[in-house]
C-alpha cells in the first residue's frame, strides 16, 4: 500500500519539527497538573458529587478537545495546500502515489503524530490521578484513550481533507480556522440561534429534544457523549431525550462523519485539480 | 512501441490560457529527445500531462504505451522526474529523501550509491533544507535515478547548477541512455541539449515548430546563408528585384550595405543581378547561420 510510505514520510517529517515537541511537553504537564488537582482537592472543592475513578475521565477529557482542534490545525492546515504551494507536491506525485494516497496518508501521518501525545499525555495523567485516589477505572480509561484517538484522527482528517480543496495556504488557513471558530468557539450560539428562530423568534422555557442532536454536531460535542457511552455508570444528558436519537452512541456517528465526509469531499476536488 | 506518444494534444487552462494547441510527437524507445522552446511555450505543460499532474484538454498522451491520465500510477512507477519549480522536504535529510523514494517506488537501491553517483555523498544526512540550490538539485536528479526507470524526464535539469554539474547531468543522461533508458529533457537554452540529444523538438506557443535530429537542425542552418553586399547609389525597385529571386528569403537594408538571407548557390546571382542593375557593388562577404541563430529564429526571439 503505497499511503503508508506517505504516512511514513509524513510522521518522520513532522518529528523534526520543535513546535510538535514542545506542545506536546506542554500537553502532557497539563495533564498532570489536571490529575494533580482531581487527586489532591475535595469533591466539594472540586465541584462535583462524589469523586470516583470514572469522574477522572471526564477531568482528564475536559482539555482534549481544544488541545487537539488546535494543534490538528496548526500541524494540517498545510498538509496539501502548502505542498501544493511550494512545488513539493511534485516530488511527492512524480512518485507512484495516487491523488489518494497522498490524502490518506497525510491523515494517518499527521494523525499520528498527534495522537502519540495525546495517548502518553492521557496515559500519564491517568496514572498520576490514579495514584492519587486510589482507585483505577480501567474500563473507563481505556474508553478515554480510544475515544481519544478517534477523536484526533477526525479532527485531523477535516483539516486535512480542507487544506485538499484549495492551493493556497492562505485560503487554507482562512478555511480551517472557520471551522475552528465555528464548530468550537461559536456553536452554542448556533445551536440557542436554532431554537430561538425555530420558537418564533423568543426562546421557550422548556428546549426541545432536538437541540440534543445540534449539539452533538461540532466534533467535540460528540466526543464527549461519545465517553459517556462507554464509561460505566455515566449517562451525560442523552437519558434525558425520549427519542430514537437519545443515545450518547450518536456521538460514534459523528465522530465517523467529521473522519470521512470531509476528507472525501476535498479528495474529490483535489483528484480533479490541475496542479 | 514509442516511448512518448502525443496526439493532438491541447491544454487549454480554467484561467482561458492556452498553453498547447494540438502538439503531435513521437519519442522513440531508448532516445535522448530534448525538448526546446522558450520558457512560456508549454514544455512544463506538456511534461505535466505526461505525469498526470494537468488534464488535457484535447488529444491524448501515452508514456511507455500505457495512457498518462488513466494508467498513470502505473507510468511513474516506471518513470524517474526531475520536475521544475519543486522545493525539497526541508527537514529531511537527502538520505532520506532517496530511502522515501525506494520506499514508495519498491526499488532495492542503495542511499549512498545514488548520492555518489549524483555527488553529494557527504551531505547525505544534512537537511536537505539547509542544500545549496544545486545540491537539491543534485539530489532530485538522483531520487529521479531510483529503481532504473525505463524512462528519465528532466524538466530544465540545469537549473541552479554550475558548469561542473551541468556535466554530471550530461555524463548521467548519457550513462542511462546506455542502459536502454528514454531521456525526454527540456530546456530553453539550445548549447544544453545539442551535444547530447539524437533528437530536438522546438516548442513555440504552443506548437510544435521543428523535430530533427541535430545534424538535420545543423544542415537546415547550413544551407542558408547570410550576404553582405557594400553596394553604391540604389532604389526601391533594386531591393524587390532581389525580393523576388528564387532562394531570398528576406532583404534588409542597413546604412550603405544590403543584408540579403540567400539559400547557397544563389549569391553569385544576387550580385550579378545588382550590377545589371546598375547599382555598384564595391564590397560583399557570407556569413553562415548559426544553430543558435536558427533556434532563435524558429522559437521567435531575436539576437
Amino acid at each position: 500500500m503505497s499511503w503508508t510510505a506517505v504516512a511514513k514520510k509524513d510522521f518522520q517529517d513532522a518529528l523534526r519539527s520543535r513546535a510538535i515537541w514542545a506542545i506536546s511537553v506542554v500537553f502532557i504537564l497539563l495533564s498532570v497538573v489536571i490529575a494533580y488537582v482531581y487527586g489532591s482537592f475535595s469533591a466539594d472543592e472540586l465541584g462535583i458529587e462524589e469523586k470516583t475513578a470514572e469522574r477522572l475521565v471526564f477531568f482528564l477529557a475536559s482539555n482534549i478537545t481544544l488541545f487537539v482542534s488546535i494543534t490538528a490545525l496548526v500541524i494540517a492546515y498545510k498538509s496539501i495546500a502548502g505542498e501544493r504551494e511550494s512545488g513539493s507536491l511534485k516530488i511527492l506525485l512524480s512518485l507512484p502515489h495516487t491523488r489518494r494516497d497522498v490524502l490518506v496518508g497525510k491523515v494517518l501521518g499527521r494523525g499520528a503524530v498527534l495522537a502519540i501525545p495525546v495517548v502518553v499525555a492521557l496515559a500519564i495523567g491517568a496514572a498520576v490521578g490514579s495514584a492519587l485516589i486510589g482507585a483505577v477505572a480501567a474500563q473507563a480509561l481505556l474508553a478515554l484513550l480510544v475515544v481519544s484517538v478517534l477523536f484526533t484522527f477526525a479532527y485531523v482528517s477535516v483539516i486535512v481533507g480542507l487544506s485538499a480543496m484549495t492551493e493556497s495556504t492562505t485560503r487554507a488557513s482562512m478555511l480551517t480556522i472557520g471551522f475552528l471558530v465555528l464548530f468550537r468557539f461559536l456553536w452554542g450560539v448556533v445551536s440557542i440561534g436554532t431554537v430561538w428562530a425555530s420558537n418564533g423568534f423568543s426562546i421557550p422555557d422548556t428546549l426541545p429534544d432536538w437541540i440534543f442532536v445540534v449539539n452533538q454536531i461540532p466534533p467535540s460535542g460528540a466526543y464527549t457523549t461519545l465517553l459517556y457511552a462507554l464509561v460505566p455508570g455515566q449517562t451525560g444528558n442523552a437519558a434525558d431525550i425520549d427519542a430514537f436519537y437519545g443515545t450518547p452512541w450518536l456521538g460514534a456517528v459523528v465522530l465517523l462523519f467529521w473522519l470521512v465526509v470531509p476528507a472525501a469531499i476535498g479528495y474529490r476536488r483535489f483528484s480533479k485539480a490541475d496542479l | 512501441m514509442a516511448a512518448i506518444e502525443l496526439d493532438n494534444l491541447q491544454k487549454q487552462y480554467s484561467g482561458g490560457v492556452t498553453a498547447l494547441r494540438g502538439v503531435d510527437l513521437e519519442v522513440r524507445e531508448g532516445e535522448i529527445f530534448g525538448f526546446l522552446g522558450p520558457n512560456g511555450a508549454g514544455k512544463s505543460t506538456t511534461i505535466n500531462i505526461l505525469l498526470d499532474f494537468v488534464r488535457p484538454s484535447g488529444g491524448s498522451a501515452r508514456v511507455l504505451g500505457l495512457d498518462a491520465q488513466e494508467d498513470s500510477q502505473q507510468v511513474r512507477r516506471r518513470t524517474g522526474v526531475l520536475p521544475e519549480g519543486y522545493t525539497v522536504y526541508n527537514r529531511l535529510t537527502g538520505r532520506q529523501h532517496v530511502e522515501f523514494v525506494v520506499e514508495s517506488k519498491g526499488a532495492d537501491d542503495y542511499a549512498q550509491e545514488i548520492l555518489e553517483r549524483v555527488g553529494i555523498e557527504d551531505a547525505a544526512d544534512r537537511k536537505a533544507g539547509d542544500y545549496s540550490k544545486g545540491m537539491k538539485q543534485r539530489l532530485t536528479l538522483g531520487m529521479a535515478l531510483v529503481g532504473d526507470p525505463d524512462l528519465l524526464i528532466l524538466d530544465e535539469p540545469s537549473t541552479g547548477l554550475d558548469p561542473s554539474g551541468v556535466q554530471d547531468v550530461r555524463r548521467i543522461v548519457n550513462e542511462e541512455a546506455n542502459r536502454g533508458t528514454t531521456v525526454f529533457f527540456s530546456s530553453h537554452i539550445l548549447s544544453q541539449v545539442e551535444a547530447v540529444c539524437d533528437r530536438v523538438g522546438i516548442l513555440r506557443e504552443g506548437e510544435l515548430v521543428a523535430v530533427d535530429t541535430v545534424e538535420g537542425l545543423r544542415d537546415a542552418a547550413g544551407t542558408e546563408a547570410r550576404l553582405r553586399v557594400s553596394v553604391g547609389e540604389y532604389g526601391p525597385e533594386d531591393i524587390g528585384a532581389v525580393r523576388v529571386l528564387d532562394g531570398v528569403s528576406e532583404v534588409t537594408q542597413l546604412d550603405g550595405e544590403l543584408i540579403v538571407s540567400v539559400a547557397d548557390g544563389t549569391k553569385t546571382k544576387v550580385i550579378t543581378t545588382l550590377e545589371d542593375r546598375g547599382v555598384s557593388v564595391t564590397d560583399f562577404e557570407t556569413e553562415e547561420v548559426s544553430l543558435e541563430e536558427l533556434f532563435l529564429s524558429y522559437t521567435g526571439g531575436s539576437k
